[in-house]
């Protein structure tokens, strides 16, 4: 307390008292005075004058960062069609070379669905989660790690194929937190995540609800009031996981 | 009168003139307001109080802008800058406003 109350006591300068004790003049350098008060003005509007001068700088480099994201955004939008159409000219190509010998070509289009190579169309169900609506704050957001355990959920239950948001999900989709957003194969998503599953319809529900997945789902809708709904549909149809070739990997001899 | 007049012509020089600040001071400039904050309350206090003399106040307003600035420097130096400046700040904003109290109750009475 000693500190503080030494504060209060000093907020004067001592030496104002001192100087008037010993009985100095009160004016002696009305130049010196002046130069004072100059410099104390000029930093004051040096201040100012900087501070207004930074800030249309600040606010054009933010908007230049957002339009170079934006564009980036559309950029990669692009590509990806652009590989989905390449890969379309590859599969008819390869069908042709194939001609009327249809034992490699169904064998290529059943590999193809099985790892995400192609579209696919089947009965399933359709998860959608959302962040909740009732409670605010980091608690009751939907983070990547919870699809993670709702994807491995519907793998669990025998699911076949998975797409979230429209992005199909093959054995190299990662699903990440990127800052605030959630990415499925480096594109972040929007909310709400709508996750398609093809397979039994009338199985998928029930096993997902018994395996861990369907539990910490169930567990985040009761206490923070998340969005989770299953509803079952006759016919998903999932797109292609585009850019799915491999360079290095060879098949084992 | 003087005062006046003078932080008046200091800040229209500022304006007017827009000198741009050395690169090294750019950091400082805020912490060294608050000092020169400082010793101009100190010295309006002063002399609503009758005690006012025009060398303490010069020697003070520079020593206190030079300390608060070096005082953030060195910290900056040893990594502990931010720190510092707090507890800079604390100190000065502490006396200004005892000092802004002083002359409200010199002032109004009050």
């Amino acid at each position: 307390m000693s500190l503080l109350s030494d504060l209060v006591e000093t907020s004067l300068d001592p030496g104002y008292a001192h100087a008037h004790s010993q009985g100095v003049p009160p004016r002696r350098s009305r130049v010196l005075m002046l130069v004072t008060l100059l410099v104390a003005g000029a930093m004051l509007a040096i201040a100012a004058v900087t501070d207004t001068r930074d800030q249309p700088a600040q606010a054009r480099e933010r908007a230049a960062l957002i339009d170079q994201v934006k564009g980036l955004r559309e950029e990669n939008e692009q590509l990806r069609r652009q590989l989905a159409e390449v890969e379309g000219d590859v599969e008819k190509l390869q069908a042709q070379a194939l001609g009327k010998d249809s034992t490699p070509a169904a064998e290529l289009s059943r590999q193809a669905a099985q790892t995400a190579a192609a579209a696919v169309t089947g009965p399933g169900v359709v998860v959608t989660v959302d962040d909740s609506t009732t409670l605010d704050g980091a608690d009751a957001e939907v983070l990547d790690q919870d699809l993670r355990i709702l994807v491995n959920g519907l793998w669990l239950a025998g699911a076949e194929a998975i797409a979230i948001n429209g992005h199909r999900l093959s054995a190299r989709t990662a699903i990440r937190g990127a800052g605030r957003a959630i990415t499925v194969d480096y594109t972040s998503l929007t909310r709400p995540y709508v996750v398609e599953a093809i397979g039994n319809p009338k199985a998928l529900p029930g096993r997902l609800t018994a395996n861990s997945g369907g539990r910490w789902w169930v567990y985040l809708k009761q206490n923070f009031g998340m969005r989770y709904d299953i509803t079952t549909s006759t016919s998903i149809t999932l797109q292609a996981d585009p850019g799915l070739g491999v360079r290095k990997a060879r098949p084992h001899p | 009168m003087i005062a006046v007049v003078g932080l008046a012509l200091g800040i229209l020089l500022g304006l007017v003139l827009e000198p741009t600040l050395p690169a090294f001071l750019a950091p400082y400039l805020p912490i060294m307001i608050i000092a020169a904050l400082d010793a101009l309350f100190g010295a309006a206090r002063a002399y609503l109080e009758g005690t006012f003399a025009d060398r303490v106040f010069v020697v003070s307003f520079f020593s206190n802008v030079l300390i608060a600035a070096l005082i953030v420097w060195i910290g900056d130096q040893i990594g502990v800058g931010g720190q510092l400046s707090t507890g800079v700040v604390v100190v000065l904003g502490i006396r200004i406003f005892n000092n802004a109290a002083a002359i409200r109750r010199a002032i109004l009475h009050a």
